[in-house]
Order: structure tokens, then sequence, then C-alpha cells
């Protein structure tokens, strides 16, 4: 470990991965039961900032429900503590019972982009080897699967962020895409001061935003379209930067393929039509092409102020997502930006672990090392790895929403091991996701404390919170990052590590299963080697002594290499180096509005939460600043409905309905509600949402569906049946 | 199944598309009498404007695997009984369903020296007239737009901007009144003064004046404009535009004249085919003639609710055709709002206009003829029905979702008058004073001002004592400068941090500036908000 008093490490939550240090509890930490003290640490991502779900993230360490004993549910269907050999008995038993009688596809696996790389790699390798199912996909289906199927498509490669943090903060220019980080990841803004000045902000999101409001006061242009058109917008950028002769040509013709059936589908999205499907003015869509396309030529012709284009859930999580995607670097294309020093496109991850998550096999149609389940090479390779007949591997399976949709079905799985998620309240159509986890034979839920979802397992296994182990995370820069132990778990507290070792030999595989991190990681580094993400040059030693060092790692980093920091600057790994450009068109969101829902619905996060609030709910400063669910309207909308600030609404949509307090500001559409998605219960905005996804990636489409809203006419009953759901 | 499609424009060739990704084993062919690829006919305004290059206006193709296109080819008959299509090429194209694509020409009044269009006078309707038009520009210096629709502007305009002097004249009361009443069309007009374009309301022409000159060959057309060059009984002779008298007496000289007076479907086709044709080839909601296997959509179709000559109809009507052909589901509910939205497209004049007035519909109306703006909004039924704005770009385009989606009004249609005020989020207001003290001041952190005063009471006396207790200033530090601001103000409100803040009252800090020192709020400068509505005041004179 570098030296240094404290245990330098990252915060548990979101992708920013912000370096902190953790330390002996002082007064502040004890009088808030937190067992270390949390400092930020100055680092290119965060510049010492943390949220305040950073700074409080200790607490959770000891949430006074933290999960300490294993949980079996009894013959009377009660939840009781077992000891971890009954619990694991159980788990094995009921494996080895449901693919005796169903076969091997009986038993799914759902992981979540929080676990660390090791966990998420093992996780994989227990899917393939010990299990044997094509059944495993994870959270990040979610979350990063648009994103990663538009840049594997264009670039033949998915790494969030091409290119450091840090390059955001000398840039000219930066456009903004359904990303609200000033409320999800605040520290990162501080990257945006610059381009602020300049007045080069460009935010596309339908609600004006904390983010949004980054660009008042000359900080740049919001354009606030309807929910659900934003790749009308991007498509309209991009017909202004070819039509008007804006484009980077000698870039598009010597680095690209595709321009020219792109440069066609753009012809029928001018500016006009633009306006009349999304709403933003057609002089806003042209005075933004315009400056875009004028910085990104500068900056050419100076070699300084870049221009970045950035896409978050927000234009993502759409069943046109991976089309949006494709949209935005087919812009960043046109203006010539990906691999130029300073330039690019990227997407922001969201989970803590979202990049590396999907990178080491969680996802089911990948092995380690970004590769593909269904090439035989990649087969072979990883097989050898693994000490396996690469025919015992299964092939594909199904992408998260699908497999929820199948779960305790005739034809589905009947057991599901979930890891890192809270699937009940995180997956789109809440209700029904509770209807399929409760039709399972066998739900076993590793978690840290009680969640919507633990209540429906058979089986409840306790594991271990970031401050507790050792591993890697990778962050939205595609950096490999080391999360250090900073004190032991809790008595009856066990690594997933442990579980997947335990549970592999109780089902015949004795050995291949460590469960010290460092040697899980070098086993992964042997598996990624000559894939897409390799890791091969890596390992803790190395990364503990290049932390040390200052120096950053970034990933691929085979054998030898010092790292990438940034890709693209010659070539793009695609088979003929070229990048290559998608046609895509607008057909606007599944579930549009009708006359009973003549409204949209947008979900979200909020700073204070993380995910489905499981952590950020237990700690008493989070949940005072952010209590309970809400309902952002707009004061007409409010006044047309007769409601006020405070006041019950209650939203419907074609699959549920829910209840939550009314927030009125005019930061919403007045054709838009907009609801956080951290909370269950009847103010769960998951309940609402839409399970329709992506063609392409699977992805649901969480952040727009149709709604009838109208006031229940009481005032908000406050947190407190908010907290008993989660008993 | 073998589908003809007669016409490659721009519904044509969408049509083309749509249907292959519904059935993708249809046997297409696409016949098409422009030489060229689909191009996107909308933008030839933007053309004529200079605005954007013929280069970027070409759409998808149309040629692809398992579609035939036969371009440079004009459909000549349409034999029913047979089932076959003839082209001029000779050839018969045996089909199961033909659809009609044809679109529409541009009409040309009966004007006496239109007989036959002398050179200098364009429609505007096919590359090749944008092309015309655009080569014409360089050696013109007075035009004269007939036609004050919503074409007749955008060339107008678009001439403008290329600096020629430009006259429109306009039948009509004022332009565009097939869209706008009196005040938006007032408001068009200043508009269009604004720009520098003549007007002539009222008014038509009577007859267009034409010079005569030698022979072609010595007047030496531009490539491709020979079309212009008419052959008289007596020999080749180049006959010019050099005027338009109209209807009140008077005369306008111009060089160059663009025809803008409406478009005719072209329905010669289905006409000669016996099929029933009003204005367009009459169809049903399925897009289908009373001959089951013949089919029409764009501009050339009126289907029930009328033709209105604008692409998201023909578009519509494509993706509906497709379905039906495929055997799937038809996409039963026809969009929520009106699709008939007429936008200008035309550089420093904003109209937009869409619906009309029901029976029992409430109008507001916003009149603001000096800065040339207009808005006009009927409300029925909870739900946008009619638009006429002017001038008003922003709140157009709001108008225009609202309409189309029939998304619910505000409970006082005035409001859609204006720009709803969009607020910033959360942001820290600007002065200490005026802040309440639940205002956020750090938003990464939630600590709001009465925090920052509850922990100067406590001992804070720096923005790094706050910064430790508080976090505030530690997320993203966008924050640091207000809560200097804030620790500044403290200081100066209580001089001698010996004597010691009054701890009672943290008590009562929830009352807004409950926690602010008398004496402060007295020497506070003017706030800042009253600084903007100063700056405000001389910004108007310009
Ligand atoms: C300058 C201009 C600006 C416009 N601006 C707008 C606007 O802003 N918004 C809007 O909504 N609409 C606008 N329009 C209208 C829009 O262009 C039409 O609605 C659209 O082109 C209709 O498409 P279509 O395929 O039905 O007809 P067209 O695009 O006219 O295509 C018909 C095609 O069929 C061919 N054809 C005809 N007869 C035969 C035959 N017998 N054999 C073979 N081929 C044949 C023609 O040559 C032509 O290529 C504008 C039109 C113009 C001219
Ligand atoms: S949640 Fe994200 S932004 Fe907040 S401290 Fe943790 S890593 Fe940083």
């Amino acid at each position: 470990m570098p030296a240094g008093p404290g245990t330098r490490t990252h915060c548990p939550y979101c992708a920013l991965q912000c370096a902190m240090t953790l330390s002996p509890p002082d007064d502040d930490a004890r009088a808030v039961g937190a067992p270390v003290t949390v400092a930020g640490r100055d680092f290119p991502t965060n510049r010492g900032g943390l949220c305040q779900k950073g700074w409080t993230s200790a607490q959770v360490l000891r949430a006074p429900d933290r999960l300490t004993t294993p949980l079996v549910r009894d013959a009377d269907g009660e939840l009781r503590p077992a000891s971890w050999d009954e619990a694991l008995d159980v788990v094995a038993d009921g494996v080895r019972r449901l693919q005796a009688e169903h076969g091997r596809e009986a038993v799914a696996v759902f992981g979540g982009g929080g676990l660390t790389n090791e966990k998420a790699y093992a996780l994989g390798k227990f899917a393939r080897v010990v299990l044997r199912t094509p059944f495993i996909d994870y959270n990040g289906r979610f979350c990063m699967a648009s994103a990663a199927a538009g840049a594997n498509r264009a670039f033949g490669i998915d790494r969030g962020l091409p290119f450091p943090l840090a390059d955001v903060g000398a840039a000219s220019a930066v456009v903004l895409l359904g990303s609200n980080l000033a409320e999800t990841m605040p520290p990162s803004t501080a990257h945006l001061g610059d381009v602020r000045a300049q007045g080069g902000l460009v935010v596309v999101d339908p609600r004006h935003s904390a983010t949004a409001a980054l660009t008042d006061d000359g900080g740049g242009l919001h354009l606030q379209p309807v929910p659900g058109t934003d790749l009308a917008v991007l498509l309209g950028l991009l017909h202004v930067v070819l039509g008007e002769g804006l484009a980077d040509e000698e870039y598009l013709a010597a680095r690209t393929t595709g321009a020219d059936e792109v440069r066609r589908s753009v012809a029928a999205w001018w500016p006009e039509r633009v306006e009349q499907v999304s709403g933003v003015p057609a002089d806003l869509v042209r005075r933004t092409a315009r400056m875009l396309a004028a910085r990104a030529a500068l900056s050419r012709r100076e070699g300084r102020g870049g221009v970045v284009v950035l896409t978050g859930r927000g234009v993502e999580q759409s069943s046109q997502g991976t089309a949006t995607v494709s949209a935005a670097i087919n812009l960043a294309l046109a203006l010539g930006l990906p691999g130029r020093p300073g330039s690019g496109y990227g997407a922001i991850t969201g989970q803590g672990n979202g990049q590396g998550g999907r990178e080491h096999g969680q996802k089911s149609d990948q092995l380690p090392g970004y590769r593909r389940i269904d090439d035989p090479a990649a087969r072979a390779h990883v097989a050898r790895v693994w000490g396996v007949d690469p025919d015992t591997l299964p092939g594909p399976g199904v992408p998260a929403v699908e497999l929820l949709r199948h779960l305790g079905t005739p034809a589905g799985p009947r057991a599901l091991l979930v890891h890192g998620c809270n699937l009940v309240v995180s997956a789109p159509d809440a209700d029904r996701v509770r209807e399929r986890l409760r039709a399972l034979d066998l739900l076993v839920v590793c978690d840290l404390v009680p969640s919507e979802t633990t209540r429906l397992a058979h089986v409840v296994l306790p594991v271990t919170q970031w401050a507790e182990e050792e591993g890697t995370m990778t962050s939205l820069e595609g950096r490999v990052l080391r999360r250090r132990r900073a004190l032991p778990p809790p008595p009856g507290v066990r690594s997933e590590l442990d579980v997947l070792h335990d549970l592999a030999a109780r089902l015949g595989v004795p050995t291949g299963f460590p469960t010290d991190p460092a040697e899980v990681f070098d086993e992964l580094a042997r598996a990624s080697a000559g894939g897409v993400a390799d890791y091969s040059g890596l390992s803790h030693a190395r990364l503990d002594a290049a932390e040390a060092a200052g120096q950053a790692l970034h990933w691929p980093c085979p054998e030898g290499s010092a790292g990438t920091p940034r890709l693209f600057t010659e070539s793009f790994p695609t088979p003929d180096g070229r990048a290559r450009m998608v046609a895509v068109d607008h057909h606007g969101p599944a579930d549009d509005l009708r006359r009973d829902a003549p409204i949209y619905l947008i979900t979200g996060r909020v700073l204070q939460h993380y995910q489905s609030g499981a952590q950020t709910r237990r700690v008493p400063a989070l949940a005072t600043a952010q209590p309970e669910p809400y309902v952002e309207l707009h004061p007409l909308l409010a006044d047309r409905l007769g409601v006020s600030d405070g006041e019950l609404v209650e939203v419907t949509s074609a699959r549920g309905t829910a209840v939550a307090a009314a927030h009125v500001t005019p930061s919403a559409r007045p054709d838009a509600v907009f609801m956080p998605f951290h909370w269950s219960g009847e103010g769960s905005a998951n309940r609402l949402t839409s399970d329709a996804t992506d063609p392409v990636s699977g992805m649901p489409e969480f952040k727009v569906c149709a709604v009838q809203v109208r006031a229940v006419g009481e005032t908000s009953r406050g947190a407190a049946d908010e907290l008993e759901v989660v008993r | 199944m073998r589908v003809v499609v007669v016409g490659n424009g721009m519904v044509g060739s969408r049509f083309v598309e749509d249907l292959r990704a519904r059935a993708p084993q249809a046997e297409i062919t696409v016949v098409g009498a422009e030489e060229y690829e689909p191009y996107n006919r909308v933008l030839l305004s933007e053309v004529v404007a200079g605005a954007v290059g013929v280069a970027s206006i070409t759409l998808p193709t149309s040629d692809v695997d398992g579609v035939r296109v036969l371009r440079g080819t004009s459909a000549t008959a349409l034999d029913r009984t047979r089932r076959v299509l003839v082209l001029d090429s000779g050839e018969e194209l045996p089909y199961d369903h033909l659809v009609l694509a044809t679109g529409a020409r541009a009409r040309i009044p009966s004007v006496p020296g239109l007989e036959r269009l002398p050179a200098g006078v364009h429609p505007l309707r096919s590359l090749d007239d944008a092309r015309e038009i655009v080569a014409a520009t360089v050696n013109t210096r007075r035009a004269l737009v007939l036609g004050g629709g919503v074409l007749g502007l955008e060339v107008a305009c678009g001439l403008r901007r290329r600096g020629l002097a430009v006259t429109l004249v306009h039948g009509g009361p004022h332009v565009m009144d097939r869209q706008l009443g009196d005040g938006a069309g007032a408001a068009a007009l200043a508009g269009l003064t604004r720009l520098g374009i003549e007007q002539r309301t009222g008014v038509v022409a009577a007859e267009v004046h034409v010079s005569t000159f030698g022979t072609a060959a010595t007047w030496g057309a531009p490539d491709g404009a020979t079309a212009d060059v008419a052959t008289t009984d007596t020999g080749a002779v180049s006959r010019r535009v050099t005027g338009v008298r109209l209807t009140d007496g008077s005369t306008v000289a111009a060089d160059l004249l663009i025809l803008t007076a409406g478009t005719v479907p072209d329905v010669d086709l289905a006409e000669r085919a016996g099929l029933e044709v009003r204005r367009g080839v009459v169809v049903d909601a399925d897009l289908t003639t009373a001959d089951r296997a013949v089919h029409a959509i764009g501009d050339c179709a009126e289907p029930p609710e009328g033709g209105t000559g604008l692409i998201a109809q023909g578009w519509e009507q494509s993706r509906r055709l497709a379905a039906v052909l495929a055997g799937a589901d038809a996409p039963t509910s026809s969009p929520l709002g009106g699709t008939d939205v007429v936008r200008l497209k035309a550089h420093g004049l904003d109209v937009v206009a869409m619906g009309a007035p029901v029976a029992g519909a409430r109008t507001v109306t916003l009149s603001d003829p000096a800065a040339g703006r207009h808005v006009e909004v009927s409300v029925a039924d909870g739900a946008v029905v009619a638009v006429a704005c002017v001038g008003a770009p922003e709140v157009g385009a709001d108008l225009t979702t609202a309409y189309t989606r029939a998304t619910p009004v505000p409970a006082d249609p005035a409001q859609l008058l204006l720009r709803p005020v969009r607020g910033a989020a959360t942001t820290a207001e600007p002065s200490p004073t005026l802040m309440p003290d639940r205002a956020t001041v750090c938003r990464c952190n939630g600590v709001t001002k009465g925090d920052i005063v509850r922990c100067w009471e406590h001992g804070a006396r720096s923005t790094d004592d706050v910064a430790r207790a508080t976090r505030a200033t530690t997320g993203c530090g966008g924050c640091t400068e207000a809560v200097c601001g804030l620790v500044d103000w403290l200081a100066k409100a209580s001089p001698d941090p010996s004597a010691g803040a009054p701890h009672s009252r943290t008590a009562n800090g929830a009352q807004p500036a409950s926690t602010s020192p008398a004496a402060v709020t007295l020497s506070e400068p003017v706030p800042s908000g009253s600084g903007t509505a100063q700056r405000r005041v001389p910004s108007s004179r310009s």
C-alpha cells in the first residue's frame, strides 16, 4: 500500500470513482456511527472533491440493519437466520436439483455494475464453468448497453471515455446529451469551468436540470427537446454541419467509412422538421451546429481547445438508444473529433464499475477481455485459461430484460442468483419483475443490507462492502483503480469471492475459484490477454506501484504496455482501421402519448441517492435531504391539475400507478413530469416505466413513457411508509 | 408480390424504404421521370437561398438489392385490366400493386406572356428549376415573385439573402392568407418590409412583358436552360422577361420572375386510367383507390381528410401503406394532434401556422406589431387546435409540439402566448441578505445558507472552517465564491467574533432571513436583481 496515513481507495458509488482516504474514525465520524473517517483525495478526476454520497459513504458500513448472517426461507415462508454452511447447502442442493430436473439452463445469474472486476470475472466464470448456463446478464444492461453497442459498431471498442476526463477541462466546447452530471457526479463539473467561461457548454435535456443550469448566464446553450426526441436533434445538428459545408471533409475521407449514407439520411432532417418533432427551435439547432463546427475548426488550426461530445443515460435508455449513440458519434466524426487529442466522443458511465463490469464476462454474449462468446478463437483462449474444454462453454444467453421476462415461466429459468443488484427497484416494469421473481423456485441474493429484492429471496447471503475488501474498479475513463481494505468486515459477512468458491466446491468444482482478489485479478489478466479490453499487463502490485509513482493506467494494457490513456490517435480498432458511420433514423418512443396518457414521464437520479437507494436511503443525511420520491412538474401543469407543491399526485402508465409528492418547478417542461427512480413502494418510478427495449442493445426504455397525472388531494405522508417497505 | 411505384420523389423513394423494411421479399420497381437520385425537394428553397449546397440534399438511394430503379423514365399509361404499367421506353411492367407517387406540379397562372415560359421565368418544383434560378441570380438585379404563399415567401427571402431587389406580388389581402389572419398577416408583412422586400398585395399579374432578342444561339442561355428557349413560327428566337403589368395598371420591372402560385397534383396517369380524381387521386384511409390494386400517396393523393401538400402527411401515408401491403396491422391510431404544420423556412422571418379554429374554440391573441410579433392560439377541449405565430420562433416551436401531440394546455390559454419562464433548478441566489435560509448554496453536499450561518455561529470564521464543518465547496467547487461571499457577509455583520453571535438564534433559524443580522440587511447594497432590471432599460433602445 502506498505510503501516507490512511487507506487510499475510491468511493463505493458512481463511475467517477472519486479518490478518498479512509482513516480511523474521528469525532464527527463517531457521531454518525461511521467506523472510518472519509476524506477526499486529490486525483485528476475529482480534484479532491466528493459529493455528499461519498462523504457519508462510511455510514453504510454500520447501517443498523446491515446483513451479518445468511437468511434462509423456512417452511412457513419466513426468512430466518442460518449458518453459512446451511445456507450454501440450500443453494447448492437447489441448483443441483433444478438442473437435474430441468437442465443446466434452469439456473440464471444476474450481476451488477458495482461489483469489482475480480467479482465480475469470477461470477462470469462461475456461470460458464460451474453452472454451465448461458443465462447470465447484469444491470449494466439498464445502463451502458446502448453506449456499448454504438461505440462497438463505430469504433470496434467500447471504453466509456476513450480519453482522460481531464481532457474535458481543456475543451472549448462540450456537448452533454442526456447527462445530468451536476446531479449524478457533481465533482466532475469542476472540469466544465473553462468551457462555460467560453460559452461553449451545450446541454441537451428535456429538463432545465442542474446541469442545464450550467449553461445559464452565457455558459452555453440549453436545448430542451420533447422527451424521446434527442435523436432528432442530433440528426438536425448533423444536417446543418454537413449541409452547410462545416464538416471536416478531410477527416471523413481519411478516417471513416459510411459518410455518404449518413449524409443522405440526414438530408431528411432539416432544422424546421427537427423543430416540429422536438420543439427545439430551428434557429437554435443551426446556432449550436455552427458553434460546434467553428470551435472544432479552430481547435484543428490551433491545436488546442478541443470539442467533446458526451452521452448519458438520458438519451441511451431508449428504444432508439443505440441509434442515438450512433448519431452522436456521427456528429463527432463529421466534426473530425475522435482520435484528435483534446477532442472526441464519450459515454459517461454511471455505475461504479459499469465499465469493468461489462468487460469481464457478466454480459450474456461475452467472455473476459470483451470477447464474444460466439467467437471460436475467443472460446478456445478463455477455455485454456480456465482449464476446460471449449465445447463445454455455453453459448450466448439473452439480455437482461428478456431474461427477467422469462424467469419462472414454463420454459424459463427456475432459479436466479443475484449479485449487487436491487432488481425490484431498478428494473423497468417493476411490478412485473416482482411477479417473475416470485415465480422462481430458488432466488438467491447477495447483498449488504436488506433490499426490496432480498425480501423475495429464498436465500440471502451477507457480503462485504467496499472498505472491507481489496480489488479493482475501472472508472468512466477506462482507468483501472485499486479498491483497498480499510477495516475487516463485521463477523458473519463474507466476500462474494468466498461465496463463489464455496458454492463451486459444493457443485463439484473444487479448484479455479481463488478467494484472494490479487490472484483472481492475475487470472483475469491472462483471460483478457489479446482481447479488446486487454488487462494482461496489469496486476495489483503494478497498479499499486504506478499509483505511488503518480501514473495512470488505462486499458488496453497488454503485457509490457504503459496503458492507453487516449484511443484512436492513429487508427480505429476496426478491420480497416476506419471508424464506421452508421445511418440511423428517429422514430420516437415506443410508448408515446395517447389520449388517456397525454403527458410524458421521464426518470432519473438525484444527487443524494445511488441506484435503487438501498445504500443511500440508509444514510440519515442523505435521507433527510431527499427523503421521499417525488414528481416534478411545471407550474402550468400543476395549475391545470390543481396541485400545489407538496401535495400528492398519482401517475399512471399502461403498466402501473405510482403516488408521490408534487415538486412544482419551472425547470420541468409543461408536457412532461420527472420522477427519480431510487425508491420502491407506491412512489416507485419503475412501476410505470416501459420494458420496451432497443433492438440492438436490449436496453430498456426507462427514460420516457406516456402517463396520466392527477391530483390525489392529500399532502405527502412523509418517508415513514418508505422505510417500512424495506424492513 | 410485385409492387410498382410511379414517382421516385420524396414520398415514392421513402415508400420503397418503408416497404423493404416491412416486406423484404416484395419485388419492387420504381419509375421516376427525374434523372436524379431522390432528393429533398423541401430544401430547394434553401438551395435558392444559398443556405445549403445541392450535394447535401440527396436522400437515401432506392437503388438497393431487390429494387429495380428506372430513373429518367416516365410512365405513360396504366392498363388496369391487364395490370400493367406502360413506360415511355415501351416497356410494360406487370404489377400486383401499383403505387402512384407522382407528386405535384407548379401551377402556371394563365397570364398573357406565360403561354410558353420566356427566359428568366421559373417555377420552383424540381432540382433543375432550383439550379436554373441559382444560375440566373448571377446576372439578375430585380426579381419578382408571383404568389405570396409559403413558397413565395421562402423564395423572396432567399433571393433577398442573395442580394437581389425583390418584389413579392400577392393577390390576397396579405401574404399567406390561407394560413394567417389579418393580425398575423400584418406582422408577416412588417417582417418582409424589414428584410427589404417590396410587397404588392391585392393585385395579380395582368401580363408578363417579354422582350425578343435575336436567335437563341446569340443569347447564350446557361446550360440546361434550353427549355426556356421557345421556338416560334418565325424561327429560333429568345424571349426574355422584362417586367410584369399588374391588375392595378402599374408595371414592375424584373429580369427574373419566379412563379409560386401553388401546385396541382400530378394526376394524368390516374385520370386516363379512369380512376376517380378530384383535386388529387381519391383514396380511402388505407391509401387505396376503388381499384384495390392501385394506391396513391404523397402530393398526388387525396385522402378522406384532404391533401395538405406537406411532406409530413406524405411520409405518414408511406408508412401506413407499407404496413397495409405487408399485411401487418396498419398503425391504427392516427397521430394525436394535427400534422398540418406550415413552417416557413426563411432567413430572417419566422412564421408557423397550423390547424383551423373549430366551433366553440377559444382564441387568445398577442399582438405586438412594433416588434413584428403576432401569436394567435385557438384552444378547444383542452388542446391547441389552431396557431398562427409570426416573429416568435420559440413560442412557435412550443406550440407546434403542443399541437401535434395534443398535450394538455394551461388552465389559462393566454399562458401559451409567451414562453413559460424556465427558471434555474436551484442555484444559489446572488445576495446573501435576500437569500432565504433554506436556499441551497452547495448542491454537491446539500448545504443551505442556514447551515453556513449556524456553522458561523458555532465558531467557523473562514471558508476553510465552513468547508470542514459542512463540506460546502468540497464537491465540484462551484459554490466557492458564494460561500466566500457568505463568510464575508457574516464577518461584516458581526465584526467582533469574540462578542459571540447569540447562539439562541439557531433555534429559529428556519424562519427566512431571521438569522440575518438586521444591521447588515440595511447596509446591504442594492440587490443584484434590480441591477439586471436597470440594465434592461437601455437595451430597449436598440
Ligand atoms: C421549394 C419547395 C419547398 C417546400 N417546402 C416544404 C416544407 O417546408 N414543408 C413541407 O412539408 N413541404 C414542403 N414542400 C412540399 C414537399 O416538397 C412535397 O410535399 C413533397 O415533395 C411531396 O412528395 P411526393 O413524392 O408526393 O412528390 P414529389 O416529391 O413531387 O415527387 C414526385 C416524383 O414523381 C415523378 N413523376 C411524376 N409523374 C411521373 C410519371 N408519370 N412517371 C414517372 N415519374 C413521375 C416526378 O418527376 C417527381 O420526381 C416544398 C416543396 C417545394 C417545391
Ligand atoms: S458518488 Fe460519485 S461523485 Fe459522489 S463522491 Fe462517489 S464517486 Fe464521487
